[in-house]
Order: structure tokens, then sequence, then C-alpha cells
């Protein structure tokens, strides 16, 4: 890995503003997205979906739909290969291929309302909605279950008969809807506790959210004649959705190239497959291209959502304002598969302190709602709500300012995780210096029935594997292909980074994403981890030109390779020098072209904290909660793009306004989603939220040469924690339950 | 979306020509808000659909000195920014409350009294009264009726204008098949509780449609629509309130209180109204009337708190009306 | 195979003919059979604002209106609101000021904001977000596209005001930029 180089420093390229290289597509409507792919031929697949939370799939009979003028194919999961429980390393995480499998297509039971269950083909999406509507299923409903405590009761309706608790490496005997159990502890938490001046201990729940993007989820597959499969798909990563794709179908990754396409917004749910292997099924029986596009009620019923919770909280502090010890009983549901995101919940719950002693135990959670994906720092918005505002109970009972407390405690290089790793150098405490010298934490706020809370929060960020290469061309720009999808301005971030490393211009270097057949293997766009990790690779990618172009200058200058320096885009040797485009316009005479390569895997995390301050004032006759003034303040590491940093922020916190405010599934009596369309669901609008003021903060990254910490995920951690504090302080009210909807809010303020 | 005939008649009468007596078979289409969604789910599936875009007479507003008609096909912007709907501010505040620049240039007064109910069940192909209501009381009801709800029915009359409406004692000039048959029927008396499947949530007759809807000149009312939501987008109110008031000497004199939101037909509130008349219009007032509004409200198990907007919102739609400070926002 | 009809409209200032199913909405035809597929479907039922166009004008969302019902209408689509060699000042404004990040429900935002501007090209800052707010955006946070637009309005009212006296924007686009 390539070693820091000396901070602060002066940038030409980095820290600048300039226009995406995608932008004039993206806003005259020519960016070609999933749903705008056009093939000769193409038909149009639709899904059957199960009107039933849980119920046994007695029969499907399909016939009368295949028989309907204008459908060309029909499938269901009997159609697609018996998997056994085997694991697949998707780079972000394990997955079991059976469970995949059997929640892109029903096998034997129905499992969340929404299930897929069946799929048809047709020339038109019409007909194929109406071959939907003759597809006879006969279903044996069972009762549902989908509030997680439930779930964990003995006498829960049981989702699988093959789930047994894992706990400590240890599997139950009898079958469970608790898929798995974790464990750290840190200390001797119970001496701890017996030695506090103080110890707060409080109950919290979260409603399961959606990510919300957008562009709904689409796929279309070609299965070719010569048995070659190949997809166009918006995705976060279109590596692992090939692996997924192959792994379900049982055919080598060779058979199977995916293009992607444009991508309308992920946040972490358009990783796992959902319509790629049914599309592909399709297609090798009708022998043509098939596009599938989910509608928006399928969205919300068949995918992403982030887990619904069951927290406690219990933290010690001694009078003086220092933690003692912590204690989190957190149990997320996972939907209707084992795998949520409970794991890094409790990694991260107590993460941005330093705790002498703490416990952890969490569980993953099976109940009757869809399979849940990462959303956006999965796992750690919930903890963090649950663990910020015991932390500003605790303040506030001890009469300490909220973030002097945190100073006092905040996580700095050498603390220690509760669950092992110990910090490198870390930027949390310049968060908290950034929040109390700002505009905002020093206006004091007037009016009735306001109120002001701060809440910090922090995600891992990750590495993973990521490759570039780089073809200079003879006008001396630089055409850089990449395999990280593009789902917020990454083709900017990652160019340049290597126009910085060049010495040229961020508009000098073309970037593009391409498919999985033309770039090196990449991991999934998540994790934070593109404008870091694929940066890292584009940064390597320069470094593997300039080598290779000072051997093209010494070639020039009849020197040794050693006696050219590359600086700032130029190449010199004590009396010699030539620009980057002077030389690029040479190549052809020294060998012919230059072409840069990199793959990179750089391991660990890189940390990225973040501190929020909101305002909000209640009505006290409706308890209807509005957003007055809202502060975002992060440590970036190193902000490549100044503006799409400060969007992640913005994003970030306005998605995590809708969590603390409005957003939620609602089920009915059976366990079916009642409010699966937008206007039921209700995300903020532009009218809903006020401007997102941003500090950003720069504490470089040790593991990357230009310091970039990654900073997509960390904006959604603080809302819902910061919004309850100014909640609490215009009401009175400490709300332990989200969404603090108004009625809600109304019931807690009748107490 | 199932197939289904389409047809453009330039007159009235053709559109009468053009609608079956046979419930289920045509569909009235005017700015399609509302009946283009419900067919892409198939939970409407006419085999005609008859589009009224192309009707010149239902798209005027006509004033003179007793009344303001209004055709069924003028936009909610056009209404809203017509000079006569200064002599309504609750219709226009219910108008200005749609934060959809499409839905207001799309949306028409005669679509948005006519939409259907947005009951989640009815929405999900569960039936308007969604298994005799047994949906609703197993199944969450948090924004369901919580007035008129005794029987099977328990979703809420969608229409944001309907109260101000019926509050300002509005009338729709009815068209059916026969040539004598024209009805003008008040508002009010439009909405009717469905006590079967049978049923439709308006006395409409399948080849009957609304061509005008009629407000009396207010004559020195005053009046106000108040609407309380989740958010401020577009998303439909939790409860709102239309008041219409006549104030002499300082008294209020003659009073119209509507709820929206409430319950299956826009909710008249006698008893907010006997609170009010006779008495000038002050915070306390205002909130007595509200308090007697929900007194008579039964709520489901998990609506309570639309009791305490409906208090909220008929005070505000009262104080607004009045032009006084309503507190919240 | 449903009966279809022919409908003739003007798109983007052309004349443009096409046969449709009634069932279509115009979204479909303009993407399905018009191969103009920058209106995007978020949601298929209007509540999400990708699919805006301007039918005669007037913001609609696209998906909701029947595609026979555009007989006659002139249709403006994101595809037709740059020039033929320049980007409209609102496109410039959200590309400047990042106002984009995956893109989906920029073709949406454009055209209402157009609407918008068109009307008053100084909208305050309550006026655009209550105007957008039938445009969801999930990636932003909303916060560059408010100020996008408001610099645009700038822009287009300077650019308007300069066109008497200048032969192109730029002086006035610099005089903008340095009033921001």
């Amino acid at each position: 890995m390539a070693q820091a180089e000396s901070h602060p420093r002066k940038y030409k390229v980095i820290g600048t503003r300039p226009v995406r290289h995608d932008g004039a597509d993206k806003v005259t409507g020519r960016a070609i997205y999933g749903a705008d792919l056009r093939l000769n031929g193409m038909v149009h697949g639709k899904i059957l979906r199960s009107p039933h939370a849980h119920a046994v799939i007695k029969s499907i009979d399909t016939s009368a739909a295949a028989k309907l003028p204008g459908v060309v194919a029909v499938t269901t999961s009997a159609d697609f290969p018996d998997l056994q429980d085997k694991i697949a390393d998707l780079g972000e995480g394990a997955v079991n291929l059976a469970h995949l499998g059997a929640n892109v297509l029903a096998h034997g039971k129905a499992l969340y309302k929404g299930h897929a269950v069946a799929a048809v083909a047709a020339t038109s999406p019409h007909v194929a909605q109406e071959a939907l509507s003759l597809i006879k299923v006969e279903y044996e409903p069972l009762p549902a279950v989908t509030w997680v405590l439930d779930a964990m009761k003995d006498d829960a309706p049981l989702l699988h008969d093959d789930v047994y608790t894992k706990s400590m490496g240890k599997k139950a005997d009898k079958p469970s809807n608790i898929a798995a159990h974790i464990h750290f502890e840190k200390g001797d938490v119970e001496d701890a506790f017996a030695g506090s001046d103080l110890v707060v201990e409080r109950e919290f729940k979260t409603a399961s959210v959606h990510q919300g993007y957008i562009e709904p989820h689409v796929s279309t597959a070609l299965w070719n004649q010569d048995g070659h499969l190949t997809i166009w798909t918006s995705t976060q990563g279109s590596f692992t959705a090939r692996q997924q794709t192959a792994e379900l179908l049982q055919v080598p990754i060779s058979q199977v190239t995916v293009v992607p396409c444009e991508i309308g917004g992920g946040f972490g749910g358009k990783i796992a497959v959902y319509l790629e292997p049914v599309a592909a099924m399709l297609s090798r029986k009708c022998g043509r291209p098939v596009k599938m596009v989910m509608s928006r009620d399928e969205v919300f019923e068949a995918t992403g959502p982030t887990p619904g919770s069951s927290m406690r909280v219990k933290i010690g502090a001694t009078k003086d304002g220092k933690l003692t010890a912590g204690e989190a009983w957190l149990a997320y549901d996972a939907g209707a598969f084992p795998g949520g995101v409970i794991g890094p919940g409790c990694m991260c719950v107590f993460s941005c302190y330093e705790f002498p002693a703490a416990r952890v135990d969490g569980y993953d959670v099976l109940d009757n709602k869809p399979k849940t994906q990462a959303y956006r720092a999965p796992g750690a918005t919930q903890a963090a709500f649950a663990c910020e505002s015991v932390i500003d109970e605790l303040a506030e009972k001890l009469g300490i300012d909220p973030i002097e407390f945190r100073l006092k405690n905040a996580a700095k290089e050498g603390t220690r995780r509760v669950d092992g790793p110990v910090y490198p150098r870390v930027g949390f405490i310049e968060t908290l210096e950034a929040a109390k010298a700002s505009d905002h934490w020093k206006s004091p706020l007037e009016g009735k029935n306001r109120g002001r809370g701060i809440a910090s929060g922090y995600w891992f960020n990750i590495g993973l594997k990521s490759s570039a290469a780089a073809n200079v061309n003879p006008d001396g720009t630089v055409s850089l292909l990449e395999g990280s999808t593009d789902i917020g301005g990454t083709r900017t971030s990652v160019a340049m980074q290597l126009a910085e490393t060049l010495g040229i211009t961020a508009e000098a270097v073309h970037p593009k994403v391409v498919d999985t057949d033309s770039v090196g293997y990449t991991d999934v766009t998540g994790g934070s981890r593109v404008t870091f990790a694929t940066g890292l690779a584009a940064y390597e990618v320069g470094r593997d030109i300039l080598r290779q172009m000072c051997e093209r200058a010494a070639i020039l200058w009849e020197c040794d390779a050693a006696e050219v320096e590359s600086v700032d885009g130029e190449f010199k040797t004590k009396d010699k020098r030539m620009t980057f485009a002077e030389l690029a316009g040479k190549l052809s005479q020294t060998g012919g072209p230059v072409v840069g390569r990199a793959t990179v895997n750089p391991e660990g995390p890189t940390n990225g904290f973040g501190t929020h301050i909101v305002d909000v004032e209640v009505d006290p006759d409706t308890a209807k909660v509005t957003v007055l003034r809202y502060t975002a303040i992060q440590d970036a590491g190193k902000a490549i793009h100044p503006s799409y940093v400060e969007g992640q922020m913005q994003g970030g916190a306005v998605q995590g306004i809708g969590w603390a405010l409005n957003e939620e599934y609602v089920f009915d009596g059976e366990g079916r989603m009642a409010n699966a369309s937008y206007l039921d669901y209700r995300m903020p609008t532009a009218l809903d939220v006020p401007h997102i003021d941003t500090i950003i903060v720069e504490v470089p990254n040790p593991a990357h040469p230009y310091g970039v910490r990654g900073v997509g995920e960390t904006p959604i951690v603080p809302p819902p924690a910061a919004m309850a504090v100014a909640v609490y302080h215009a009401t009175g009210v400490r709300m332990q339950e989200l969404p603090m909807s108004p009625p809600k809010l109304w019931a807690a303020m009748q107490k | 979306m199932k197939a289904f005939e389409y047809a453009a008649p330039r007159s009235e009468s053709e559109v009468l020509e053009l609608l079956s007596g046979e419930a289920g078979h045509t569909e009235v289409l005017a700015g399609g808000t509302d009946l283009v969604g419900l067919m892409k789910k198939m939970i409407v599936t006419p085999d005609r659909v008859v589009s009224l875009s192309r009707v010149a007479s239902l798209k005027k507003i006509e004033a003179d000195s007793t009344a303001v008609r209004v055709g069924a096909m003028v936009s909610l912007d056009e209404l809203a920014e017509n000079p006569v709907s200064e002599f309504y501010p609750a219709i226009r505040q219910a108008i200005d409350e749609i934060a959809s620049l499409q839905l207001r240039s799309q949306g028409t007064l005669g679509g948005e009294l006519c939409q259907r109910p947005r009951c989640w069940y009815f929405r999900d192909g569960h039936g308007l009264l969604a298994a005799r209501g047994k949906d609703v009381v197993e199944g969450d009801s948090r924004f369901h009726a919580i007035f008129g709800n005794a029987g099977p029915a328990k979703f809420v009359c969608p229409s944001r204008l309907a109260p101000a409406l019926v509050a300002l004692d509005a009338r729709l000039r009815i068209l059916g098949p026969h040539s004598n048959d024209e009805t003008l029927m008040p508002l009010e008396a439009f909405y009717r509780t469905p006590k079967s499947e049978r049923e439709r949530e308006f006395l409409l007759d399948p080849n009957q449609f609304v061509a005008q809807v009629i407000l009396p000149h207010p004559e020195g009312r005053l009046s106000a629509s108040y609407e309380v939501r989740h958010g401020a987008g577009p998303e439909y109110p939790l409860v709102s309130a239309a008041s219409s008031i006549l104030v002499e000497r300082g008294r209020v004199v003659e009073a119209r209180v509507v709820l929206g939101q409430v319950a299956p037909t826009p909710w008249i509130s006698r008893e907010a109204i006997d609170a009010i008349v006779g008495r000038p219009v002050t915070p306390e007032t205002a909130e007595a009337a509200g308090e007697a509004a929900a007194s008579v409200a039964t709520p489901l198990r998990d609506n309570e708190y639309k009791v305490r907007l409906a208090k909220v919102a008929v005070k505000r739609s009262l104080l607004k009306a009045a032009g006084l400070e309503t507190g919240g926002f | 195979m449903a009966k279809k009809t022919h409908v003739a409209t003007t798109i983007n200032g052309e004349p443009m003919e096409f046969l449709c199913e009634a069932r279509q909405s115009l979204l479909e035809v303009l993407r399905d059979n018009l191969a103009m597929t920058g209106s995007k479907e978020g949601c298929n039922n209007g509540n999400c604002g990708a699919c805006t166009v301007l039918l005669d004008g007037q913001p609609v969302d696209s998906c909701l209106v029947l595609a026979v019902e555009a007989e006659g209408a002139e249709i403006t689509t994101v595809e037709g609101i740059a020039d033929d060699s320049r980007l409209h000042p609102i496109q410039q404004c959200f590309l400047e000021e990042a106002a984009l990040q995956c893109g989906v429900c920029t073709p949406g935002f454009i055209v209402t904001a157009k609407a918008l501007l068109d009307r008053n090209p100084t909208p305050s800052e309550h006026e655009i977000r209550f105007q957008l707010a039938g445009n969801l955006c999930r990636c932003t946070g909303y916060d560059k596209i408010i100020r996008a637009v408001q610099d645009a309005g700038k822009r287009m009212a300077a650019e308007a005001r300069g066109a008497s006296t200048t032969t192109n924007g730029s002086p006035a686009r610099q005089q903008q930029k340095q009033a921001t």
C-alpha cells in the first residue's frame, strides 16, 4: 500500500470543484440507466408475488398464462438448480446461496408479502401483467410475525425449519428464528458499573425503513444461443452481480458478462440480485433479451429494508464525566433470511467512545419481511440512536455540556473498540471541536417549543478490491477504465486523483465505468469505499504511467530513466523538460502506447466520524416537528471534490431526518406491508427540510496517499439521535422510538 | 393495465351517449391523477374510458351576481389563480396546501371531488370496505375514520377540497342519460357511506357525470381551510377542517364547520357549529368548538390521535377564517 | 394485441406522430415507442415527479397522462431543454453546483424548475421548495438543487436583460457569478 505523503499539501486538482464528467449526459436525459436500455427483439418480464406474508405454496399452475397470446416464457423456482447451503463470499459479506436463490424465487414457502413466486415474459409489459393474473397458485396461509421481539418468542411462527441459532461458534439443537447471537466483551463490566456514579439504562425501538432510491430495480438479460449470458443492470457491483447470477444458475462466471448501466441510487439496496437470474432464465427459455423493471410497490415489498430493531443500552459514568461501562442488547430483524446487519450494529454501538469496560449482545432475527439489506452505514444508525440518546441524558444529568462530555470520552488514536480493533489516527475530536466552534452551536436558539440537539456517529468505511487501467492519448489526455459503478459522482472523484497524480487537469482524464470483461475485479460501490479504494487504484495507475513515461522520456533524451523526474505534470532532467502532453504526443516514436494499470486491496476500515446539530420546533397541539436549522460536520480525511462530499453529508442527513420523523414500514394484521407507495411511505420532500449546512473536517487518513477516508455512509448515523435530543429540548419528552411521527410524539407528550 | 376502449367526445351530450348504465363498464377520465393509477393497479378495470378533456364547456369559469359556476375540467391551478377564488379563501387555501406543481396543474376540480379513497386496503385490492371493515379493524387503522365508522365503511373521504366546498354550500350540476336529466345536488348530499361493495362512495349512477360545481356568492361569509399533515409534501392530510362563518356585530350568526379525512364523507360538525354560533371567534370559543366536534368521535384502535387533530383543525380553521393567529404552523 | 390509436403531437418543437394503445401512458410512449428515455419512471403513480414533462406548458407527471390524451398537444421533455449547442442555465447550474448525485431524478427536477422559472425567475427559497415538492430526490437532501434553481433563475433573468445589449450571454453570466 502507498505510504502517506506529508500533510498538509498543496494540491492542484484535489479540493477543486470541476463539473462531473458524466454531467452533460445526466442533465440532458441522455445517460442510459438500466430501464433506458433497448435491445432488438426485447421482451418484458414480470413477477408474480405472494399476497400473503407467510404461506406454504402448495402448487403453481402456469399453463393458462403460457397460453396467453404474446407470452413467450414462464418460470418458477423449479427451473433453477437445487442449491445446497453453499456460502459465497460477495466481497462485502458472505451469502448462503440457497437462501439467496429462495429469495429470488420462493421455494415451497412464501416468507413475506411480495415474495417472488413465478415470472413471465411477454411481448409487452401489459401482456406480461395480464399473464400474471392467469397463474394459479394454491397457498396455505400461515401465521406471520413482523416485530423482532415477537419473532424471538418460543411460540413464534417459525420461518425456516433448518435455521438454528449460531452463538459463539456453537449451533443450537432446535430450529429458531434467532439465526445468530453475537457477543463482545471488554473489561469487567459488572465491576465497572458498580464503580459508576451514575448509570442510565433505556430501551429503544425502530421501525423498518427503506433505502428509497428513486430508480426501481431493473435488469435485462440475453442468454445467447452460444451459451453466453449478458446482463445489463443497475447495480452497486457488477462483479458481485455476475458472481451471484452465475452461482444461482450454476454456470461458470466466465459465461456471464455484467454490463453496468447508470444507476439511480442504491444506498446498499442494490447489491443483492433480485431480477438478474430470473431475467436470465426467461431469456434462456425464449431466446430473446428479457427486460424486467420493478414497480415502486414491488421495490417496497420485495427489496431492501433496513432492520427494525429493539435495543437496550446502559451506560455508566463518574460524576466528573468519564464513561465507566457500557452494555448493549440489540435485536435486529433480518427479514425472511438470515444475515442481517446486526454485526456492524454491535461493532458500532459504542464505537465513538473510550469505554474501559463494555458488553454487547446482538441477535439476528428472522421475521416475515423482505430480506433486509444494507442501508448506508448498515446497522449503525439504529445503534447510534440508542447510544447517543443515553449519552445525551447522562451529560444532562451530570450537568456537563454534551460536546464537552463527548470530548472527555471521545475515541482517538489508540482507543480500542469494544469488538477489538485499535483506532489509528481518527478525526472524531476534530468534528466535536468544529461543532463547538460552529456558527450554529454558538447562535442561541430562541422561541417557544423549540429545541436543539447534537449527536455523533461512526462508520467503518471499507477498503476491498479495486482495479483500474488507463490509456495515455496522444493529445495528453488519459482514458480511465474502472469497475466501480458511479452512484454519486465517483467517476470524477476517482479521475481527479489520477489527474493529481499525473499533474494534469481533471478534465484531461476521461473516466469510464466498464463491464466485467473490460476491467479487473472490483468490489461493490458500498462501504464508502470508491473514492478511497478505487481512488487509490487510480493513484497507482498514475504512478505506473509516470514510471513508464519517465522511461520514454529517457529514450528521447538518451539518458538513464532514473535521471528523469516527474513533477507537477512535467518530466525533467537537470537540463531538459517536457510537459505531460508533449511527451504523450511522442509515445509512438518511443515504443507505442502507454497503459497504466493497478489493482489494490487495502484492508481495514478508514474510520469516518461525524457530528450533527439540529434545531426543531414542535407544534404543541399536533406534535408535528419542523426542522429549522441543520449542520452536519464530518471528517472526510481529505475532500477530493468538496461539493460531492457536502452532497453526501446533506443527503445522508435528510435520509436520517426521514428515518427520524416519518418513514416506516406499516404492517397490517396479517403481516402485510400496508404503505408500499411513496405517497404513504412519506420520504422527505424539498419542503420538509431546510438547507443543510456542512463543515468538512480534514484529518488525513494515514492509509491513503491523499488522506481520503470515504464519506458516504457516516452522515446518516447521527440524525435520528440528534433529532430526538432536539425534540426533547422542545417538548421535555425523550423519544425512544422511531419514527417520532406526530401520533407517537403526541402520545408521549401526554404522559 | 387492462386494455380498454378510449373515447374523447366533444360535447356533454356525446359524453352521456358513451357512458354505460352498467356499473364498472365505463369510467370518466378527467385529469387522470387518480384514475390512471387505479387502472394500472387493476383496482379499476373499465372496458371504456370516456375522457372529458375535449369538452370545452367543462373548462369554463362563469360568474354572475349570485354564484360562480366552475366546470369540472378546470384545473386546480386555474381555479386557485382565477380572481373568483378570492371570494372563497377556503378553496384557495385548500389548493395551496397541495404541494405538487404537477398534480395542481393536472388535477381537475371534478376529478378532485370524485377521487377514490386512499385507504391502503382498497388500494391493495381488498375492496372499498376491505372485508366489510375487518381488514381495518384488525389491521392498522391509523389513517381511518373517527366519525361515521359504525358500519363496514372505515375509509375516509380523500377529497381535500370537499370540506371547503361543503362549508361554502357548493352544489354539483350532474348530468344523466336523459335530456331532462340534470340534477343540482348539494355537495354534502353527493357523498355517502356505502353499506356494501356494490355501492360507491358517492351518489353518481354509472351513466351520470359531474359537469359543474356551483358556488353561491359568499355574501360576506368568511372562510378558511386548515390541514394537519405529517410532513409538508404532497401527501394527504391526517385531518383537515374548513369553516365558513357569517359574523355580525362581533358574533357568529351562521356557521358551517366541515372536517375532512375523518369519515367516509366530508363530516359536517353540528356540534362545532352549535358551539360557535352566537359567540365571537376567539381562541377560547374556537377551542370549545373543536372540543365539541371531537366529543362525538368514535376512534378505532389506532387513531385516537386523529381525534386530537380534529379539535385542532376545527379550532385553527375558525381562527383562520376570522383572520386571527392560529398558532402552530 | 389491443387496438392502436394514431396520435399527432409536437414534441420539443417537432411534429411527432405515433401509434399507441389506449392503456399506454405518455411516459411509456415517450420511452418505449419513441425512444426518448430522458423522462424517468420512479413510481409510475405521480408521487415522485421523475417523469415530469411540460404538456402545453404545464408540468405534468407523464406517468399519469394517457398518451392518447396528448392528441394535438405540445410536449417538452428534458431532451428539449437545452439549445442545439448550449445547455440551459438550469442544466448549467445543476452541473456547476453539483445538484445531482445519481441523476435519475434530475430530468424531472429540471423540467419542473423550468416551468417554475418561466413563470417567476426570482422565486424565494420557500417558493422553490414548495414548487419542487412534487419531485423526490433521495441523494442530495435538496440543498444544492434549491441553490442551483435559484441561481439559474438569476442567470435567466440576467440573460433576458442582457439579450438586448449583448450578443451572447457571457457578460451577464460573469456578472452573475460575481453576485453569487
